[in-house]
């Protein structure tokens, strides 16, 4: 049995220790030193500023800027199928980028803002269908 | 009539009144994807728990033909039982029966069993499934409905009252489950609205559908009249269950504690590593919470409306604590009129039943903008100010992040009375964001500079480094101290361990005037 003093965020604790013996022994193992999440790669460059739509094909169902920003990245095109919660653009605004994502399953019928465009609130930015 | 003959009376009368409006109507109800308005009871409490009062009051209308379409009972089923062993009483409204139109004697069932409530001091549940007055019995019946409104009124802040919208609930009556605390709704047959489809056409001219105008998705996303909707009757049911659960029975009890059998010494560590390390950067907040309450169980309300505001039930050691948080993935986590509106009626929720309140801020500001100036953010965002500052129950704020300007003050500042202010080392604390302030504070230096974009950024920095940090609130004591992240659970546990005891008191008046 061992006696150890340790601390933890300011407060001492006595605790005592017995080691427990086992036939495997083995190697002891060293706690990581906590590393900060390996940066991800950029992503490849960006694509062509892509056409922007001014309209809103029928039926589709729009998407409108929450608060009035700046549309910092645009990740679909018209014609992609996205996935309900999959982020569609970053809008930045309150000094926060801002995920916007799609409501519901389906196709993008319309990209109706371009990368770097101010936009007020109730502007539509994407529709789907 | 021989003894034995009145029992077998007795019998098939309680046997008529079990099967509401007649086997056809139940198969039609069914057919709806609804339950009965007996089953949903069965469903919902305890087993052979419960016990029905006045199964034999019926209309006393002889008008219209009303004597012919008599049922006793008339339309709603009510008494008590337990849910999860604690007592609860009820109101149910048959379908089947007239419609479960609400008329003099079935709105006075329905008195009967509030008041008994009140008395007994245990939760009230009513089941709305109706098509509202029953016209036959005229004035009548809207005195029903005034009834019901004052003991909803004077049973707020006494015992829990929950509305179950389980069919229709229009015109007058939506206005009881509007008075009471919580209101739940099933996707596709519940609906509310003031005035239906039919009248809107003909005033307006505006086409609608039920469920456009007052479904559960409506009044869950975009009204905020609702404040939880679930695909089916059974899963609602569940919901109420679990939100049961976390309430006490009345204003003078606590809540039911709860299994206490996750580590109050628990350090999630992942906390240290959830805020991003740039400012303008979002993550969930929902994390956050969940990382920190017991068994990661959080009951969130009003889930879909201002989802910038996160408000909901979870528990500490075992007592139940109301959370309020901001949710910078979701419009920057900012205050405007619907989150200031949505979190201030919880709060005042958790102060009347003596629920401890913790608030999690990341919040840069109010939401600039004409609309929500002129939908009145001033005077909804005092709601927020005002309920925090009146709240006397313990009140702990964690600042993770940025609390900027009046909105800092306005999330359970220290200002407001909060009894414990720990901020996390990425606490920002400033009156207003680095960018904003350094361009007034700096305007001339920058003006004059002979590079103005370079001598702004080293400006922005200079501030940054000097106010964006919780340091200079902790060196005036409006943040009692600076704790890492992980060790966030301990330290509120042992907070609200030390404010178990609080005592504190306002100034005696009839009430306050909350801006509305």
């Amino acid at each position: 049995m061992k006696k150890y003093i340790i601390k933890v965020n300011g407060n001492q604790y006595e605790v005592e220790v017995d080691e427990v013996r086992d036939e495997s022994t083995s190697a002891p193992q060293v706690a990581a030193a906590p590393s900060k999440a390996p940066v991800q790669a950029a992503a490849s460059a960006a694509p062509a500023a892509p056409k922007k739509d001014t309209v809103v094909p029928q039926g589709a169902a729009t998407i409108t800027a929450p608060m009035p920003g700046t549309i910092l990245k645009i990740n679909v095109n018209t014609g992609d199928t996205v996935k309900k919660g999959q982020v569609l653009l970053i809008l930045e605004a309150m000094k926060m980028e801002n995920e916007i994502t799609a409501p519901k399953d389906g196709t993008v019928a319309s990209v109706n803002v371009a990368k770097g465009a101010s936009v007020s609130v109730g502007d539509v930015m994407v529709s789907i269908s | 009539m021989a003894t034995i003959d009145k029992i077998n009376e007795l019998h098939a009368k309680k046997e008529k009144v079990s099967l509401g409006g007649g086997p056809d109507k139940i198969a039609k109800q069914h057919d709806s994807g609804k339950m009965t308005a007996r089953e949903r009871i069965n469903t919902l409490f305890d087993e052979n728990s419960f016990v029905e009062i006045d199964a034999f009051v019926e209309t006393r209308s002889i008008e219209f033909g009303m004597q012919k379409k008599k049922v006793a009972g008339d339309g709603v089923v009510t008494g008590y039982g337990t849910v999860n062993g604690r007592l609860v009483f009820v109101s149910s409204q048959d379908f089947t029966v007239i419609g479960g139109s609400l008329g003099e004697m079935h709105a006075r069932k329905i008195t009967k069993v509030m008041d008994m409530a009140v008395k007994m001091g245990a939760p009230f549940l009513s089941i709305n499934d109706s098509g509202g007055a029953r016209i036959e019995e005229g004035i009548d019946s809207l005195s029903g409905f005034g009834d019901i409104f004052f003991r909803n009124t004077l049973a707020s802040g006494v015992i829990p009252q929950i509305s179950v919208i389980m069919g229709p609930c229009a015109g007058g009556a939506v206005y009881s489950p509007a008075i009471t605390d919580f209101v739940f709704m099933v996707e596709k047959t519940s609906q509310m609205f003031i005035t239906g489809p039919q009248v809107i056409k003909a005033v307006t001219g505006e086409d609608v559908t039920f469920e456009k105008l007052g479904g559960a998705e409506t009044h869950n996303s975009i009204s905020g009249v609702a404040h939880f909707k679930s695909s089916s009757e059974m899963e609602c049911i569940e919901e109420i269950k679990r939100l049961i659960g976390f309430l006490p029975d009345n204003n003078l009890s606590d809540a039911p504690i709860g299994c206490q059998c996750d580590d109050a010494n628990r350090i999630p560590e992942e906390l240290n590593e959830i805020i991003p390390d740039g400012a303008n950067k979002p993550y969930d907040m929902i994390e956050i919470i969940e990382k920190i309450v017991d068994n990661g169980d959080f009951l969130e309300i009003q889930k879909h409306f201002a989802k910038n505001i996160i408000i909901g039930f979870g528990r500490l050691n075992g007592g139940t604590v109301g959370i309020v948080a901001n949710q910078p993935k979701f419009m920057a986590g900012v205050l405007d009129v619907n989150s200031s509106d949505k979190a201030a009626r919880f709060i005042r929720f958790c102060d009347a039943f003596n629920i401890p309140l913790i608030t999690l801020t990341d919040v840069p500001g109010y939401l600039p903008g004409v609309g929500q100036e002129h939908n009145g953010v001033i005077r909804h965002g005092a709601k927020l100010l005002y309920s925090f500052s009146e709240a006397t129950v313990p009140k702990i704020n964690v600042i993770v992040r940025k609390a900027y300007g009046g909105a800092y003050i306005a999330m359970n500042s220290k200002h407001l009375g909060a009894d414990m202010v720990f901020a996390w080392p990425t606490g920002e604390i400033a009156v207003m964001g680095p960018d904003g302030a350094a361009n007034i504070i700096f305007r001339k230096e920058i003006q004059s500079a002979a590079d103005p974009v370079e001598a702004r950024n080293a400006k922005i920095d200079e501030y940054r480094n000097k106010f964006s940090n919780p340091y200079v609130a902790a060196a005036r004591g409006y943040v009692d101290d600076v704790i890492e992240p992980a060790t966030t659970r301990v330290r509120l546990i042992n907070a609200l361990e030390m404010l178990a005891s609080k005592r504190d008191n306002r100034p005696a008046k009839k009430h306050g005037n909350i801006p509305l």
